[in-house]
């Protein structure tokens, strides 16, 4: 199947997009996410009562496919399921590049009808060799395009980190979040019932894209287990590849049937299929952002001695039992460390060993960023982490904007000289907006940072797990 | 001898190819194959079970037992009976001819009692292997992901505690090592407290044959060897069974 990687790149990478079916009832999300794309746009209704929405939009309408006075690369198909298989056929005939099938009510809903309208569609997209994309799905996001399925997607370019989603909520959800975390999206793409083409074949498309480093997959089911086997070693091989697989409890299997209407198999035979082609596990949305920030902002170690710097006494136990419990060992510093700290840290409630309770050497930057530089030099060390405690530095009157921008300018450049990972957990406490706004600003200088210090242990020795099996 | 319906008491000479063995099994309309069918193939595969041979009288068990060497285990074996201890169906531990003599009247009587309608083949007997760690292998079928292997500790530990690991075959070198230290009693292997340890490369060796030989045969549906005894210098499959495609 290699040549389906250069099959699904007019899809991926288009410059014209017809979008089928698109009317009032739905708000014109299609043809209004499609307002940034850098291509030609084009509409195909039928209905009188859609064209004066339409042409509001800008957008050209035509009867029919065939009338499109260009080549088509990409499709969207939002016409009701008995309107389908014609729909289908038309994109054949017309020779599109892909065609996303928006219209669900197939599979996923059990009768024994719509699994058959599902089958005769994909029959009619096999034997035209068209590159069908669902049913039931939202289909691509590429942001350096504008080829999106929401108006609240971000335009942009320089993405590196894929996604393959069988979940159209997913694939939106984590293309609106990236950004907020410092993940930024090549290209996305949500696939639904997987009709015609399935994971292996996306992930086959990611692995050969050379905008694509990374890829992350959100799975319910698939229909060819071996081929996955087989696509994901090879791609896994030269990417990480995070999979979140949906329905790992019986009771969430039972939701994939209904939702995508996929054979999820036995919970354990995935996990052994991700071990063995050496992709990494995660169970949400959350933690597949939380490991892609370290994978993607900080410098790779196969060693798990952490060094850790709170701000307070009770933290510095709490971050301790955290990393701790995550299967970092927090060893004592050399002894070149502690003469290094001596002359200049403030131990009144506060202390260096390892972990290091900062205490009152707060305010005074110059000595966070040293003892941050002592410890990443540390033998005894292979990462960093840092608690920036907002209520902390709140109760020390400390927290003004320019003193803020100070530090995260410092931990910026601790960050580009430190050779070691180096992530921050950013404790809100009470003082949540405040929390967010320093997380942006690390976020600004790719400093992954995490709410809480379990979410960050978990995040970083996932990593060095990855790591640690490519070494 | 003779009138066995496989073809002869089958004994470790006979060297009857796994297809054969499948085939014949398969043409019976059967689709469970007996201990001694099961671990013939295995032993072929290079998987290393214990000696065993099938007597169809009290003779032949005295004189198989002898000629493997005391103490004797006996086992019934037929299609029919799938527990065979519950039914008194196991006999371990034999000292003597004499013994050996009166379990097999034992062992056949049980069956007849427990099970009149059960076609009986006759009487496996094999040497009593020296306990130790018991392990066990387990082969089924994933419905997406085709044949899948299981490993685990014996007893308690797989059957209440489901401290077991999967991979999916064919098992790469990497798998087979992970696997075994994937699973929580992996220091009780190790030697936990002045217990022999077990000898993991063996058992990773084990695992790689029992995929390559899985992958050749995928007639096979279902695969236990339980259990398996790990030695410091070697492991023995002591019981397997082997359910093929019907």
């Amino acid at each position: 199947m290699k040549n389906s990687v250069g099959r699904l790149d007019r899809a991926f990478n288009p410059r014209s997009v017809a979008v089928i079916g698109d009317k009032m009832a739905l708000g014109y999300m299609w043809l209004k996410s499609l307002s940034q794309f850098q291509g030609k746009v084009y509409s195909v209704q039928i209905d009188e009562r859609e064209f004066p929405g339409i042409a509001a939009l800008g957008v050209d309408n035509y009867l029919s496919l065939q009338e499109i006075p260009d080549e088509i690369d990409y499709a969207i198909v939002a016409v009701p399921g008995t309107v389908t298989p014609m729909i289908v056929q038309d994109c054949v005939t017309k020779g599109v590049g892909g065609a996303t099938l928006f219209t669900s009510g197939f599979a996923e809903s059990g009768t024994d009808e719509v699994r058959k309208l599902q089958h005769t569609i994909a029959e009619i997209a096999r034997d035209g060799g068209l590159n069908l994309i669902g049913p039931n799905c939202m289909g691509i996001y590429n942001p350096r395009l504008g080829l999106r399925h929401s108006p609240d997607q971000a335009c942009y370019d320089g993405g590196n980190v894929g996604f393959i989603s069988q979940s159209g909520t997913h694939a939106t959800f984590f293309t609106l979040m990236a950004p907020m975390h410092g993940v930024r999206v090549s290209k996305s793409v949500s696939y639904g019932n997987a009709a015609v083409l399935d994971s292996p074949d996306f992930l086959e498309y990611m692995g050969a894209d050379d905008e694509t480093e990374m890829i992350g997959l959100y799975i319910e089911g698939v229909n060819d287990g071996r081929r996955l086997f087989s696509t994901l070693q090879k791609v896994a091989r030269n990417k990480p590849v995070l999979i979140w697989k949906g329905g790992a409890t019986e009771e969430g299997n039972r939701a994939t049937s209904s939702h995508t209407g996929s054979l999820a198999g036995s919970p354990q035979v995935w996990d052994a299929l991700i071990k063995q082609c050496g992709a990494i596990n995660v169970n949400s949305i959350d933690e597949m952002m939380d490991v892609m920030k370290v994978l993607l902002h900080t410098k790779p170690t196969s060693g798990n001695r952490v060094g850790l710097a709170a701000m307070t006494g009770g933290q510095s136990v709490a971050i301790t039992d955290a990393f701790t419990g995550a299967g970092f060992e927090v060893p004592l510093l050399t002894e070149r460390s502690y003469r290094r700290f001596e002359p200049f840290f403030d131990t009144l409630g506060a202390s260096y060993r390892n972990p290091l309770d900062v205490s009152l050497n707060f305010p005074h930057l110059d000595r966070i960023i040293k003892s941050l530089d002592i410890l990443s030099q540390d033998e005894n060390i292979d990462s960093v982490v840092l608690e920036v405690s907002v209520p902390f530095m709140q109760h020390l009157t400390w927290l003004d904007a320019s003193l803020l921008d100070e530090l995260v300018d410092e931990l910026a450049r601790f960050k580009g000289r430190c050779r070691k990972p180096f992530i921050t957990v950013v404790v809100p406490a009470h003082v949540e907006t405040e929390a967010l706004a320093i997380r942006d600003k690390l976020v600004a200088h790719d400093i992954p940072s995490f709410p809480s210090f379990q979410r960050g242990a978990n995040a970083l020795m996932k990593a060095i797990a990855y790591w640690q099996r490519q070494a | 001898m003779g009138s066995n319906p496989i073809g002869a008491a089958i004994g470790m000479e006979d060297h009857l190819a796994a297809t054969d063995i499948i085939g014949s099994a398969k043409k019976q309309g059967r689709t469970a194959l007996n201990e001694v069918e099961s671990k013939q193939i295995l032993k072929q595969a290079g998987i290393k079970t214990t000696e065993i041979k099938l007597a169809t009288s009290k003779e032949e068990a005295i004189a198989a037992a002898n000629k493997l060497g005391l103490p004797a285990v006996l086992k019934i074996v037929s299609p029919d009976i799938l527990h065979k201890s519950d039914i008194g169906g196991v006999k371990l531990n034999l000292n003597s001819e004499n013994e050996v003599g009166k379990a097999y009247d034992e062992v056949m009587a049980a069956a007849r009692k427990h099970q009149p309608k059960a076609k009986i083949e006759g009487v496996s007997v094999q040497p009593m292997a020296r306990p130790a760690t018991e392990v066990i292998i387990g082969m089924n079928k994933d419905e997406q992901f085709g044949p899948v292997l299981m490993f685990g500790l014996g007893g308690i530990l797989v059957e209440v505690l489901k401290d077991v690991s999967f991979r999916i075959v064919p098992l790469t070198k990497r798998d087979a090592r992970e696997m075994i230290r994937e699973i929580k009693a992996y220091p009780v292997l190790e030697g936990y407290r002045g217990q022999e340890p077990a000898d993991i490369e063996t058992l990773e060796n084990l695992l790689l044959k029992v995929s390559d030989f899985v992958e050749k045969h995928p007639d096979i549906k279902e695969m236990d060897l339980n259990p398996i005894f790990a030695y410091k210098d070697g492991a023995i499959a002591v019981d397997a069974r082997i359910i093929l495609e019907s």
